[in-house]
């Protein structure tokens, strides 16, 4: 066997590894070697067809998921309803994040597009792991609470942002009227 | 009509034998596999009888020795933790053992002449009822209860006496495949887990990995909290009964812990044999009162209701004493007493579970009814 394709082949495997894949989510971006071991222990790997419900309104939600392959279509409504599409997400992306520690009803349905490989982290893992490994649970959740801050004051900017626009609206409103 | 029957017989003699030959390969077909499904059924039967004690054993060890692997586990990898649990375990054991050995001979070799002498007491009481009620009730005098009374002694110790090298090739058996069992669970525990979790569809896989966590969260609780809960009762009542003049007092406290694990029930088989001796040997005086104050009083009300049940078991497990019942006559039908031992607990495995699911279920119900109502206005 030549060493050089040995070495080639070795790369490829490690840059294909669940581990590689955590690591590079903001998220787990702060892991060590060994944390992101453990982690690759509890996490759940699942490959759904295309057109397949993830979940639904209403579920019960008790953990977050990374694509790891294909896309995935976020929406609210659901059979009797138009289906409203808030987000399309692709490879790196992640949801259903705000159900990992607090026990909540899924907010918007998912539906995968075309056949996609999932990986799922649970709240009964995490559980888990606090138990066993406290020090990697307090990291993951650390990373976990930035993302989480991240898109709580994204959202409350874009809601002054709107109560601004309709404050305008209405003002531009009353002068008309 | 003549047409229709010639064009019939016609039809007939080809096609009858072939539709004879059809029937009878279907039968045939039906016989063999309903034949092979039966072999098969009972085969499963035998595996299931022959691996169903180990296994429990071996669950139950597992669920009590994993919070003190999980402990070690923060300080060595998980075989070796189990390794260390192992160690432990096996040095209490051989203490156990080691002071248990002499009590346990004794017990045998008096045993012999003993047992003889209680019956015989009991006859003795039971004769004078009978003639103090034969006084009143003439026709009770018909059935001789003193003489079954008798024969059921001797019939249990001949059957002791017969079992007991049976039951030690059992036990020697248990002793190897136990540890072993108990030591993949505790190795393997959560892959096991987590490959069953991992069959469930993608649409249930999220309900069911929770529902996974939590029954099981409950269930080392249960299994936990009422392991504890008789080696406490049986080392008070061991304890109490040492203080009198009781003899074999380890193997009366030994015997009340072991009951302790059927509920209602147990605590009444297992003071029986201890009050039984204290009355023959020791009569009705100070210190027969004070073994019936012990086993009703202390252990039971004291230690068991007011102390651990609360502590240790949260009333969710409880069942109703019909269902006690039924448990321990349908365990006892299956496998015998230890069948009664474990109907219970298996009862309460299956109810705590199904409980765990329905307030599950009920936990997520609520907001989505509000979601709903909210789409509504």
């Amino acid at each position: 066997m030549d060493p050089l394709w040995t070495n080639i082949f070795r790369k490829k495997l490690d840059e294909e590894s669940l581990a590689f894949f955590l690591k590079h989510l903001p998220i787990f971006s702060e892991l060590s070697p060994r944390a992101l071991q453990i982690l690759e222990g509890i996490v759940h790997v699942r490959s759904y067809k295309a057109n397949e419900t993830i979940f639904e309104e209403g579920d019960p939600g008790s953990g977050m998921y990374m694509i790891r392959s294909g896309t995935v279509k976020i929406f609210a409504g659901g059979q009797n309803n138009a289906e409203n599409e808030l987000a399309s997400l692709a490879v790196g992306d992640f949801f259903g994040e705000t159900t990992l520690t607090a026990p909540a009803p899924r907010s918007a349905s998912a539906r995968t597009i075309e056949a996609t490989e999932l990986v799922g982290l649970f709240r009964a893992d995490i559980l888990e792991l606090a138990e066993k490994h406290p020090a990697v649970c307090s990291v993951i959740f650390l990373g976990l609470t930035r993302i989480v801050s991240e898109r709580l004051q994204a959202a409350s900017l874009e809601i002054r942002r709107l109560k601004k626009q309709i404050g305008d609206y209405t003002a531009t409103e009353g002068i008309e009227t | 009509m003549s047409n229709f029957a010639q064009k019939h017989r016609g039809w007939t003699r080809a096609q009858v034998a072939l539709a004879f030959l059809v029937l009878m390969a279907a039968i045939a077909c039906g016989l063999a596999v309903y034949s092979s499904a039966s072999s098969l059924i009972v085969l499963s039967r035998e595996a299931f009888s022959v691996l169903f004690l180990p296994l429990l054993l071996s669950l139950v060890l597992a669920f009590l020795l994993d919070p003190l692997v999980t402990q070690l586990e923060k300080l060595f990898t998980r075989t070796g933790s189990i390794f260390i649990v192992y160690i432990l375990t096996l040095m209490l054991a051989s203490l156990a053992v080691l002071w248990l050995t002499p009590h346990w001979q004794e017990f045998w070799s008096n045993m012999g002449a003993d047992f003889p002498r209680y019956t015989e007491q009991v006859i003795v009481g039971l004769k004078n009822v009978i003639s103090a009620l034969h006084d009143r009730f003439p026709m009770v005098a018909q059935y001789d209860l003193p003489a079954k009374v008798h024969s059921w002694g001797e019939q249990l110790m001949s059957a002791v006496l017969a079992e007991t090298p049976q039951s030690a090739m059992k036990v020697g058996g248990l002793l190897v495949i136990v540890p072993l069992f108990t030591f993949f669970f505790l190795r393997d525990g959560r892959s096991i887990l987590r490959a069953c979790v991992t069959l469930a569809p993608n649409r249930h896989f999220e309900m069911v990995r929770d529902l996974s966590y939590l029954v099981s969260r409950q269930l080392s609780h249960f299994v936990r909290g009422r392991i504890i809960e008789a080696v406490i009762v049986g080392l008070v009542v061991g304890c109490g009964l040492s203080l009198t003049d009781i003899r074999y007092a380890p193997m009366l406290g030994i015997f009340a812990g072991v009951t302790n694990l059927i509920p209602y029930i147990g605590p009444i088989i297992g003071m029986v044999p201890g009050i039984l001796i204290a009355f023959v040997d020791l009569g009705a005086g100070g210190q027969f009162w004070w073994i019936v104050i012990l086993y009703i009083l202390i252990a039971q009300v004291l230690i068991d209701n007011f102390i651990l049940i609360p502590i240790l078991i949260s009333r969710v497990a409880n069942l109703h004493p019909l269902m006690v019942f039924f448990a321990i006559i349908v365990g006892g039908k299956f496998y015998g007493v230890i069948g009664m031992i474990i109907g219970v607990p298996i009862v309460s495995v299956i109810k705590i579970a199904m409980l765990e699911i329905r307030t599950y279920r009920r936990t997520f119900r609520l907001p989505e009814s509000n979601l709903e109502g909210e789409r509504l206005h």
